[in-house]
């Protein structure tokens, strides 16, 4: 009885092959948009380190000796949000955490913009940015080490200017991937590579959130010791506040982060067990402080993980989000459309469903076969979508901003569009299926 | 004509009709919230910097130099004024809508206790108001002893200049001539006003924030270098200049350079884009509702052709029959523009809590309207002229 009704929606539909190709480009039409705007938010929100980031959390303690901020309406205008910009700290506090070692693995983080140069300064990048870190960066980030080996703890503590670059950067300036021995010069000094690694960029960029939040055109192409980079003089990129007391000296970093906090600080907890720990230990360190009482603050620590941190700062342009409104609401008058088109060409056939209804089919069969054939329209329509959304997110490519570069079809992505083909089909297909299955038998009979 | 006989007819058609209106209403809402985004994005890229945008080239250096005590940029300055085609040039910390900016809070009082709006603090080497073409309204350009050195970023001379924005958002109703604000401990006086000047970054009504210092130029390679040119030489002037630079300061880089109205547009990509895809967005939805409403037409016509027949057939004229589908449509559209207008405003009342878009204008409504009503009479058309077409002999046949 299926296959029966399934022949005759089949039979429907070339019936009306003007209407039928219709009905199919307006569902392909709102599909392909719905799904080239689902593909670009897929693609930013997805997990920055899938099997990684559930593990990892952000710690902050708020040691800056300052008032605590009362009028937002600075901070605002720069489009800074009140609350404490990035959470970073400070690099005493940075340095303690890090020596206490109470969780698995703990980094620092700061991006910094440097030129690069090869030794012998005939092959320079101009201002890159370059990432200062901690030895545990590459194995709790999941960094892919090709050629070299990371800086230990040993060289991290003394100082040793040593990096790690990527394979690109070392294409660029020695013409080999494989640059492990050679020397790079940062400002006035001079850095050996240790190592090399495969370009590496989670996204969205979230431990350097201060640079851009998606970095299509790639991550940092330089790591190298957060102690060794400040012995250069390079400094962090931005700072979320300073001390009060601190006025940057002319030539003077900025934003140093003996002063300022300008260090991410990110770490490593396996176990619910270690969270709760790890926050204890937090609000205690902060406590500690006393320094902090003159200036009437209470303690402030945090412990947050990645998704929430994510969350927190809104890193999904609202545009993006704009977008899927739009396109969604494109998609429901695609329906609505749609649902008109099949009520009046069903409803022109009252006169032989009267007629299969007289002939003693129940009304679930001439149900059936309405929806069927609306569901075999839908579904064609998300074939020819197909390479509609190819041609949309193709589009969304050429776009020059920092996630365009991002945005690709997974097989994922045609799941849904397949699933949302066939909800489309179903929803818009109920109510003018119900409606010729209304039909009284006998009536049409007779009016013929 | 009568409307009665238009709406019993429908009456017998409510699903397929309620559908059309339903549809226009979902059509209208967007559109007009559609329109008006673009509305908003053109009007944005539409600012007014201030400077003369025509015939500026920029160029950006980057690098490090051992040699601290020459003076690079002045000597780098002489050489691209001598450049054929260059008619002015200077170094400034940064352009209007360059995306990068250095901004500080001013406090009206020495104690520091009143605080005035964030600003754009601008500086450039001598003659760069000229450069740019910023138009003073008050007062005088710097002279040449106030082009002096910097300490920590601020500049060492106690002279500014500000646009009219800010003279009216710190001084309203006062001269701002011989006032001044402060910075920290450091006091600056206004020697004079700008008519208009944007910043690096528009910032809705602080856009125009602007502060301007004078500063010698300073022995640094990193720098931003303007240029007036001939217009027709823009291109060649551009190559010669970094060249130029490069022959100079081997260790300089030149990390960008373009003309004035490339940097604008890449300011403005994202809104260009935005509203192009808005306006694909409306197109597709106008054509979509055409489609619609003519296949829902035809299907109608063809259902009627024996009752449009026998109306035929009792002496209605060919007239009769086309106007009845037109009054038809614009019955349905007129319902669903009604329904669509509410849900306009719903949308932007949803828009406006989570999205930060202001009310939505009220002219935009009698445009989506418009547009509705027209593309409504337009799909028609085809189906009702089908159907006037009908001879009064089908009145006699059985179907």
């Amino acid at each position: 009885m299926f296959g029966y009704n399934l022949e005759l929606a089949w039979h429907g539909l070339r019936r009306f092959p003007r209407s039928t190709v219709l009905v199919v480009l307006t569902v392909a039409l709102g599909l392909a948009a719905c799904m080239t705007t689902l593909t670009l938010l897929h693609v930013l929100t997805a997990d920055p380190l899938p099997g990684r980031s559930q593990h990892i959390y952000q710690a902050w303690v708020d040691t800056v000796q300052g008032k605590a901020f009362t009028t937002s309406a600075d901070m605002a205008m720069n489009g800074v949000s009140a609350s404490s910009g990035y959470q970073r700290i400070k690099l005493g506090d940075a340095q303690a955490l890090l020596a206490k070692h109470r969780a698995t693995r703990q980094v620092v983080t700061a991006d910094m913009i440097s030129d690069v140069a090869s030794a012998d300064g005939k092959h320079v990048q101009g201002s890159q940015v370059i990432l200062a870190t901690s030895s545990d960066f590459v194995p709790m980030f999941g960094v892919p080490m090709r050629y070299g080996r990371n800086w230990s703890v040993a060289e991290e503590a003394a100082r040793t200017p040593v990096v790690l670059i990527d394979t690109d950067l070392a294409q660029k300036l020695f013409a080999t991937e494989n640059a492990v021995g050679r020397r790079v010069r940062l400002g006035r000094t001079l850095f050996q590579v240790v190592g090399v690694f495969a370009p590496y960029a989670p996204q969205p960029h979230f431990y350097g959130l201060d640079v851009a939040a998606f970095t299509g055109d790639g991550g940092e192409n330089l790591y190298l010791p957060y102690t060794a980079a400040l012995d250069a003089g390079l400094s962090p990129l931005t700072a979320d506040r300073c001390d009060a007391s601190y006025k940057a000296s002319p030539g003077g970093m900025p934003s140093d982060p003996a002063h300022c906090a300008s260090l991410g600080f990110w770490v490593q907890l396996d176990k619910p067990a270690q969270v709760a720990g790890y926050r204890a230990f937090l609000i205690h360190y902060v406590e500690q402080q006393k320094v902090l009482a003159g200036f009437a603050k209470p303690a402030r620590a945090e412990l947050t993980s990645v998704a929430a941190w994510l969350k927190q700062q809104d890193v999904v342009p609202d545009s993006v989000r704009l977008n899927v409104w739009l396109a969604g609401s494109f998609l429901l008058l695609c329906m609505i459309n749609v649902a008109g088109l099949l009520a009046a060409r069903f409803l022109r056939r009252s006169g032989e469903i009267g007629i299969r209804r007289a002939l003693g089919a129940p009304r679930l069969a001439v149900f059936l076969q309405h929806v069927l054939e609306a569901g075999g329209a839908c579904l064609a329509g998300g074939l020819v979508a197909i390479p509609l959304t190819w041609l949309g997110v193709w589009t969304l490519r050429q776009q020059g901003n920092d996630f365009s570069g991002l945005v690709h079809l997974d097989p994922l992505m045609f799941g849904v569009l397949f699933a949302l083909a066939l909800a489309v089909g179903m929803l818009v297909g109920i109510l003018p299926a119900w409606r010729a299955s209304a039909v009284e038998p006998g009536l049409q009979v007779k009016s013929e | 004509m009568d409307i009665r006989p238009t709406l019993s007819a429908l009456r017998r058609h409510k699903l397929a009709a309620g559908l059309l209106v339903l549809e226009i209403a979902v059509a209208c809402a967007i559109l007009c919230n559609a329109m008006f985004m673009i509305g908003s994005r053109l009007s944005r890229m539409d600012v007014h910097t201030g400077i003369d945008e025509s015939s500026l080239v920029w160029l950006q250096t980057d690098g490090i130099s051992d040699a601290t005590a020459v003076p690079v940029t002045e000597r780098n300055l002489a050489a691209l004024r001598a450049i054929g085609g260059v008619t002015s040039d200077a170094m400034v910390v940064s352009l209007p809508l360059a995306n990068q900016d250095m901004n500080f809070n001013p406090t009206l009082d020495a104690a520091n206790t009143i605080n005035g709006p964030n600003t754009q603090m601008m500086l450039g080497s001598p003659g760069y108001l000229q450069v740019l073409g910023l138009k003073l309204v008050a007062g005088r350009d710097f002279n040449n002893t106030e082009y002096a050195g910097t300490e920590a970023w601020l500049p060492q001379s106690s002279s500014m200049i500000v646009t009219r924005a800010l003279a009216t958002r710190l001084w309203p109703g006062k001269s701002a001539l011989g006032q001044a604000f402060w910075i920290g401990k450091r006091r600056f006086q206004v020697i004079g006003v700008i008519d208009h000047m944007v910043r690096g970054e528009l910032r809705g009504s602080a856009s125009e924030y602007v502060a301007l210092f004078a500063a010698r130029p300073t022995s640094m390679l990193s720098a931003l270098y303007v240029l007036r040119v001939d217009k027709l030489a823009r291109d060649r002037v551009l190559r010669e200049a970094a060249d130029k630079l490069v022959e100079l300061n081997p260790q300089m880089l030149i990390s960008q350079q373009g003309t004035y109205a490339e940097l604008r547009a890449s300011y403005f990509a994202g809104d260009k884009a935005m509203a192009w895809l808005l306006v694909t967005v409306c197109a597709a939805l106008l054509v979509v509702t055409a489609l619609g409403i003519a296949g829902l037409a035809s299907f109608w016509v063809a259902q009627r052709r024996r009752q449009i027949g026998i109306r035929r057939a009792i002496g209605a004229t060919r007239g009769d029959i086309l106007r009845y589908f037109q009054l038809e449509n614009f019955l349905i559209v007129s319902g669903g523009i009604a329904l669509g207008m509410a849900l306009a405003y719903a949308i932007n009342l949803i828009l406006m809590t989570h999205y930060e878009m202001p009310r939505l204008p009220v002219a935009y409504l009698p445009i989506g309207a418009i547009t509705l009503w027209l593309i409504g009479q337009l799909a028609v058309f085809g189906p009702a002229r089908r159907a006037s077409r009908v001879p009064p002999v089908v009145a006699t046949r059985s179907v």
